[in-house]
């Protein structure tokens, strides 16, 4: 049921209570009508809780502190941060969760809910952000497709004029995981086996 | 409001199409506050019963008339039966029994898509094209953005989506498979805008503009290798025009999460359903990534 189905059935009812208030009476309707009037005056007050949180922003707000991706970048140093740039205020609290109740209080004292979520989206728009490979990353990945290309002993020859630092920073930049512990002949099996089959799987799928 | 409309799109099954297209929509429409519409032209009719009980759905969609079944059927009949308004299902119903995410809207299928592609071809090109495009076209402009949920094929349905699409996602697995199949789809997108879009005027020239990396697991050399090898490949196909010049894998990849397999028996996206998963943190991720690229093209 969605809420307009609820209003719909609401003003249906109250229609024919309304047309009938005069003659109805009774234990038997009494006591669903007390029920009702109960919960009517709980929801009513909800949806004032909701509406005027929605309008203030404090919903979308408590929505984003309350979100998966809270979870997962937002710490209370963050929060203090934000807090400070929005409202000049210095956060108390040293527990994420409490933080966060304190946040929207000092927010809300404030109201600068509007500034407080445009600071937290902003910092998760950054929290995603990976910084690009750039050139480098492009530049290794050619080179490692023009590796693949050589037969063994052109190979042999082009590695053996690069260092062991340059042949980790060309795996790591080609998804080739190793340890410190990888040694350099080893490391030279890695590049091989894995720049040959990018270049037949490359060209094989072209 | 200027909706951007993407079609997402690969003929490989199982890489997660549906799963992108429903979780982004509902982390677009909880957290960003985005009015997001979700059509769904599969017939497997995945996204619809992901979001909507089968008992709802079977309700809804009878006879196919509530569906994206009836903009095909009307444009073969030459009828105009299917009304925007009584097929779009607004918002997902949880387990309180009221709806949630009353920004996101759906337009769901129905299994009698499938007669589709044997009758359409009393159509010819390129308006055949043009159905989806055709009849939604009016109702984009009321949402901030339009997913277009595609079947796994290159068929007429999915050649409508790209057809009205602005840019198209590519949800992938990082596997051999995957990459040559994406090789393919580039050049069939390609060749399917150059014979039916470049030449008309003002028409969007839809190319594929993203990729999501579904199913990744962080054990081992193999994702990473697999990744390695489609980012080169994406440097090739941009390079051959075959990509939009700003084309990339959208970030995070979205890790494998059971929660989200679950969601599905939930008829619930994975942010309502658990959202302290890692396929919710993810999604999350991905939206914002989505709308750091998308949103700004607008």
């Amino acid at each position: 049921m969605n809420y307009s189905d609820l209003a719909q059935k609401l003003l249906r009812l109250a229609e024919r209570l309304e047309k009938h208030s005069a003659k109805i009476e009774g234990e038997a309707l009494a006591r669903p009508a007390r029920k009702i009037s109960a919960e009517a005056d709980r929801l009513e007050a909800a949806l004032d809780s909701f509406l005027a949180s929605r309008k203030s922003g404090e919903l979308i707000l408590e929505t984003l502190l309350r979100s998966p991706a809270a979870k997962k970048h937002l710490s209370v140093d963050v929060l203090r941060k934000i807090l400070r740039e929005v409202a000049d205020k210095r956060l108390k609290s040293e527990d994420l969760a409490a933080a966060k109740r304190e946040f929207i209080e000092v927010v809300h004292h404030h109201k600068e809910a509007e500034q407080a979520t445009k600071t937290l989206k902003k910092f998760f728009m950054q929290a995603v952000e990976v910084p690009p490979g750039g050139k480098e990353k492009a530049a290794l990945q050619r080179e490692f497709i023009q590796l693949g290309s050589l037969a063994d002993d052109e190979f042999a020859k082009e590695v053996a004029r690069r260092t062991f630092g340059e042949l980790r920073r060309l795996a790591d930049a080609n998804g080739i995981r190793f340890t410190d512990k990888t040694t350099k002949p080893r490391l030279i099996l890695l590049v091989r086996r894995y720049s040959q089959r990018a270049i037949l799987n490359i060209s094989a799928a072209a | 409001m200027s909706a951007k409309v993407l079609a997402f799109i690969n003929f490989k099954g199982g890489v997660g199409k549906t799963a992108t297209v429903v979780n982004l929509a509902a982390t677009l429409a909880k957290l960003h506050e985005k009015k997001v519409l979700i059509v769904d032209l599969d017939p497997q009719s995945n996204s619809s019963l992901w979001l909507m009980r089968p008992d709802r759905w079977r309700e809804h969609v009878e006879h196919g008339r509530r569906s994206t079944f009836q903009i095909f059927e009307d444009a073969i009949q030459g009828k105009t039966r299917f009304d925007f308004n009584t097929a779009l299902v607004q918002g997902v119903t949880t387990w309180t029994g009221f709806t949630d995410l009353p920004k996101l809207h759906l337009l769901p299928a129905s299994v009698e898509l499938l007669r589709i592609e044997d009758k359409i071809h009393e159509l010819r090109a390129p308006g055949v094209f043009q159905i989806v495009e055709g009849a939604l076209g009016p109702y984009f402009k009321a949402y901030d953005f339009v997913l277009l949920d595609c079947p796994p094929n290159l068929y007429t349905t999915t050649k409508n989506a790209i057809f009205s699409a602005d840019s198209c996602i590519v949800p992938y697995v990082p596997d051999y498979l995957s990459l040559s199949g994406f090789h393919v789809l580039a050049e069939v997108i390609a060749d399917f805008r150059h014979r039916f879009a470049d030449h008309l005027p003002g028409k969007r020239r839809p190319n594929i503009g993203a990729l999501v990396v579904s199913h990744y697991r962080q054990t081992g050399n193999v994702f990473r290798l697999a990744i390695n090898e489609l980012e080169i490949s994406l440097a090739r196909l941009k390079a051959a025009g075959l990509l939009e010049s700003g084309a990339l894998l959208l970030n995070p990849y979205i890790r494998h999460c059971v929660r989200v397999a679950e969601s599905t028996s939930e008829h619930l996206p994975v942010i309502l359903y658990a959202p302290g998963s890692i396929g919710a943190q993810d999604y999350c991720d991905l939206a914002q990534g989505f709308l750091n690229h998308f949103d700004g093209k607008k």
